[in-house]
C-alpha cells in the first residue's frame, strides 16, 4: 500500500522500523514473483498441446461389407478428418482390407519410415518400394528392415458399411506404438 | 575551487563500495536522481507501470503469436478459437487488448510528469525516446486492430487506408503502399502483420535500448543537492533511497498489473462476426484511444479530412519533439522560457481537445436513436458470437477434393461410398469416397502406391498433375522416363518400369498422366 512506505528519516533507525524496512526491501522480488507466476500459469495452460483423445479421428467409411469379398488384399483410399486446432483437414490415407482374414484392415504405411506398401500379387507379398520390406498377406513381417508387421486399425461394421478408426503408429519400433 | 570539487568527488567515489552484482549496478543507473518529495517520489513511478505494460504487450503478444495465422481465411477462425478454445486464451487476448489502451494512457502520464519535472530541458533523450514511445504504441494500435480480421478490424482498415489516400502529392501511392495493391486484400493484412510483429516491435525495442544503454545521460540539475556532498557526508544511505524508490516502482507497476489482470476478467476484448458476414448497416467505432481521430473525421470531409486529421497530431508531436531545441534558444538568452510555455499550452490544450472529442463522439452516439439501436445490436451480435461453439477452419487437403466432390462427412454408417462398384475380387481395386477420373489399372497397380490413385502426390512422390506443361514431359517422353528415368534425371526411388509394363500399358499410362490438369482432375 503506497502509504506505508515512508522516506527515510535518518538517524532514527529502530529495531522495529529496520524489520520493516527488510520487508519493504524485499517486496519487489515479492510482486515480480507473484506477476511471473500469474503469467507464467496462464501460458501454460494456453500452450499446453492438446491431448491425444482429443486428437484420435472418428470413424470413416471404407467399403459396403458385400463387396469385400475375393482372395486378395483390397486397396482402399480413405479420407480421414483431422482436427489440429483451429482447422480440419481431410487428408487421404491407404489402408488394405483383408477379406481372408475377417475383414481386418491394414493401414498401408510401411512400419519401417511410412512409405506405402504395395501388394505383389505374382509374389503374394506385401513390400515396401522405399527399403524393401516385405510383409506377409496376412501383414506379418517377412524380411527387410521394418521390426514388425503391417499395423491393423480398430474396425466396426455399420448398416452394413465397414469402417475404420484411422490412427498413426510410431515408426521403427517391435512394439505398436499408437503415436500421441 | 572547481578543481577542489573535483578532488573531492573524486574521493568520494572511491571510497563508494563497488556494486556487487549487476543488479545494484542497474539499480544505480535506473535511479540516479534522489527525490526531493514524497510526491515526486510517486508520481516518477509512471515509469514502472509503462515498464510493466511494455513487457507485458511483448509477453502476451509473443503468447497470441503461437497460434495467430495472418491470412484472411484463417486469421478470424484464429482469433475465435484463442476467444473460445484454448484456456486462459480469452484472458492473454483482453490483456493484450486493453493493455494497449493502459500502456497509451500511462505513456500520456509518463509524458505529462517528465514534462513537469522539465525534463525536456535536463534529459531530452528521456524526452524524446518517451515521445517516440507513445507515437510507436499508437501505430502498433492501429495495425493490430486489423488483425483480427472482424468487421471493426475491416473498417479500421478502411480508415487507415482512406487517411493515407488522402495524403497530398502521395496519396494514392501511400495507399497502396499500405495495402499493397489496390484494394484491401490478404496481402493488406501481411503487412499489417509484419508491422505489428517485427517492425514497430523492433523500433520499441531499439529506441527502450538506446534510451537505456546508449543515450543515457547523467543528470545534471543545478537545483539538486552536489551529489559529492552527500556522498562524503553520509555515504552510506547512498543507496537506501535508491532501493526504496525501487520499491515503489515495483509497488506501482504491482497495483497496475493487478488491476489490469482483474478487468481483462471481467470484459473480453471484442471480436465481432468474420469480415465476410459484415451487414450492409454495421457502425463501425474505433478503440478508445482513437475515438478522437473518429470524431475529427466527422467534420472534415474528403482530402482535407486526412491532411488536418494526420498533420495536427503530427504537428503537436513534433512540437513537443522540438522542445528542447526550444529551449536551448532560452540558453542563448532569446526567449523567455519558450519550451515551459508551449509544452504547457500544447498539453492541456492537446489534453482537453483529446477529452472533448472522445466526449462528443460518446454522445454523438447516445443522442441519435437509430445509431443507439444499431451499436446495441450490434453488441447483441458480439453477444451471441461468443456464446456460439467454435466452427474450426475447413481447409482443403491439397488436391484431394475439388469442388464437385466435397469430402463425405464423418461416417454416418449408410455409406455415402462412390465407386463401391468398381471394386473388383480378382484384382486390388483402388477406390476412394472420391469419384476418380478413369486411371487406367496398370497406373493403379504400379503408380497409385507413390503418386496417389488421382497424381496428388504423396510426402516425397512428386505429384503429377499439370506435369505435360513442364518442358520435356510430352506423352513420348512420359513412356521414355517409364523405360529409363535416370536418363531424365530422376532419382531412386523412381524406378525403371521397361520390363514390368507393356507398351499398351506405358501408353494408357502416359496419355492418362498427360491429361492430368493442375489443381483439378
Amino acid at each position: 500500500m503506497p502509504r506505508t512506505i515512508e522516506t527515510r528519516a535518518p538517524q532514527t533507525e529502530t529495531a522495529p522500523a529496520n524489520s520493516r524496512r527488510k520487508f519493504l526491501l524485499l517486496l519487489p522480488y515479492a510482486i515480480l514473483a507473484g506477476m511471473t507466476a500469474t503469467i507464467a500459469t496462464a501460458a501454460f495452460r494456453f500452450l499446453r498441446p492438446m491431448s491425444a483423445e482429443a486428437a484420435t479421428p472418428g470413424w470413416t467409411d471404407v467399403a459396403p461389407v458385400a463387396s469385400i469379398t475375393g482372395d486378395k488384399p483390397i486397396m482402399r483410399s480413405i479420407l480421414v478428418e483431422h482436427n489440429a486446432g483451429w482447422s480440419s483437414k481431410f487428408e487421404e490415407h491407404l489402408v488394405y482390407v483383408l477379406p481372408q482374414h475377417e475383414r481386418q484392415v491394414l493401414t498401408a504405411a510401411c512400419p519401417h519410415e511410412g512409405c506405402n506398401v504395395s501388394w505383389r500379387e505374382d509374389q503374394n507379398t506385401f513390400a515396401c518400394p522405399c527399403h524393401e520390406s516385405y510383409f506377409a498377406p496376412d501383414g506379418a513381417r517377412i524380411n527387410g528392415p521394418a521390426r514388425r508387421g503391417l499395423d491393423p486399425l480398430p474396425t466396426r461394421e455399420a448398416n452394413g458399411v465397414l469402417q475404420v478408426q484411422f490412427r498413426s503408429y510410431e515408426n521403427n519400433t517391435a512394439e505398436r506404438v499408437v503415436r500421441g | 575551487m572547481v578543481q577542489e570539487k573535483r578532488l573531492a568527488r573524486a574521493q568520494a567515489i572511491e571510497s563508494q563500495p563497488a556494486p556487487r552484482t549487476t543488479l545494484a549496478l542497474m539499480t544505480g543507473m535506473l535511479f540516479d536522481v534522489e527525490p526531493r518529495s514524497r510526491l515526486e517520489a510517486w508520481t516518477r513511478t509512471t515509469a514502472g507501470a509503462v515498464w510493466l505494460l511494455l513487457a507485458l504487450q511483448f509477453v502476451t503478444g509473443t503468447l497470441l503469436a503461437f497460434y495467430y495465422v495472418p491470412s484472411t481465411e484463417s486469421a478470424h477462425t484464429t482469433v475465435a478459437y484463442i476467444e473460445k478454445v484454448l484456456p486462459a486464451g480469452s484472458w492473454l487476448r483482453a490483456l493484450h487488448h486493453y493493455g494497449s489502451q493502459w500502456l497509451t494512457l500511462f505513456l500520456v502520464l509518463h509524458l505529462a510528469q517528465l514534462f513537469w519535472r522539465t525534463a525536456y530541458k535536463r534529459r531530452p533523450v528521456a524526452w524524446t525516446a518517451c515521445i517516440l514511445l507513445l507515437l510507436l504504441v499508437f501505430a502498433n494500435g492501429a495495425t493490430g486492430y486489423s488483425l483480427p480480421w472482424d468487421a471493426r478490424a475491416f473498417f479500421g482498415t478502411r480508415v487507415a487506408e482512406g487517411l493515407a489516400g488522402g495524403l497530398p502529392l502521395a496519396g494514392s501511392l501511400a495507399r497502396r503502399w499500405l495495402l499493397g495493391g489496390v484494394e484491401i486484400s490478404a496481402l493488406t493484412l501481411m503487412r499489417f502483420y509484419a508491422m505489428h510483429l517485427l517492425v514497430v516491435p523492433a523500433l520499441i525495442l531499439f529506441t527502450t535500448i538506446a534510451r537505456l544503454f546508449i543515450f543515457r545521460e547523467r543528470e545534471t540539475n543545478d537545483a539538486a543537492p552536489d551529489e559529492a556532498e552527500v556522498e562524503t557526508t553520509h555515504a552510506q544511505p547512498r543507496n537506501e533511497w535508491r532501493r526504496e524508490q525501487a520499491t515503489r516502482q515495483f509497488i506501482s507497476a504491482g497495483l497496475v498489473f493487478l488491476a489490469l489482470a482483474i478487468y481483462a476478467t471481467k470484459f473480453y476484448a471484442p471480436l465481432g462476426p468474420s469480415a465476410e458476414a459484415v451487414s450492409p448497416d454495421y457502425l463501425p467505432r474505433p478503440g478508445l484511444q482513437f475515438l478522437w481521430l473518429f470524431q475529427m473525421l466527422k467534420y472534415l470531409p474528403g482530402r482535407p479530412g486526412s491532411v488536418i486529421a494526420l498533420g495536427f497530431p503530427g504537428l503537436f508531436f513534433a512540437c513537443l519533439l522540438a522542445l528542447p531545441l526550444l529551449d536551448s534558444l532560452h540558453k542563448i538568452k532569446l526567449l523567455d522560457h519558450p519550451g515551459r510555455k508551449l509544452g504547457a499550452t500544447l498539453l492541456s490544450l492537446s489534453l482537453i481537445f483529446f477529452a472533448l472529442m472522445t466526449a462528443l463522439a460518446y454522445i454523438g452516439d447516445r443522442r441519435d436513436p437509430r445509431i443507439r439501436a444499431q451499436l446495441s445490436r450490434q453488441a447483441d451480435e458480439e453477444k451471441t458470437f461468443r456464446a456460439q461453439p467454435f466452427e474450426p477452419l475447413r481447409l482443403r487437403s491439397g488436391e484431394a477434393d475439388d469442388e464437385t466432390s466435397p469430402p463425405p462427412t464423418r461416417a454416418a454408417g449408410n455409406g455415402e461410398i462412390a465407386n463401391s462398384s468398381s471394386s473388383n475380387s480378382n484384382a486390388p481395386a483402388v477406390a476412394g469416397p472420391i469419384k476418380t477420373s478413369s486411371a487406367p489399372d496398370a497406373y493403379l497397380k504400379n503408380c497409385a502406391n507413390c503418386h496417389g490413385t488421382r497424381g496428388q502426390g504423396f510426402s516425397i512422390f512428386p505429384k503429377l498433375t499439370g506435369v505435360s506443361s513442364k518442358p520435356h514431359r510430352t506423352v513420348e517422353d512420359l513412356i521414355a522416363i517409364l523405360d529409363d528415368p535416370t536418363a531424365y534425371g530422376l532419382k531412386p526411388p523412381m524406378k525403371s518400369f521397361a520390363d514390368k509394363l507393356t507398351p499398351e500399358e506405358k501408353r494408357q499410362i502416359s496419355e492418362w498422366v498427360a491429361s492430368l490438369k493442375k489443381g483439378k482432375q
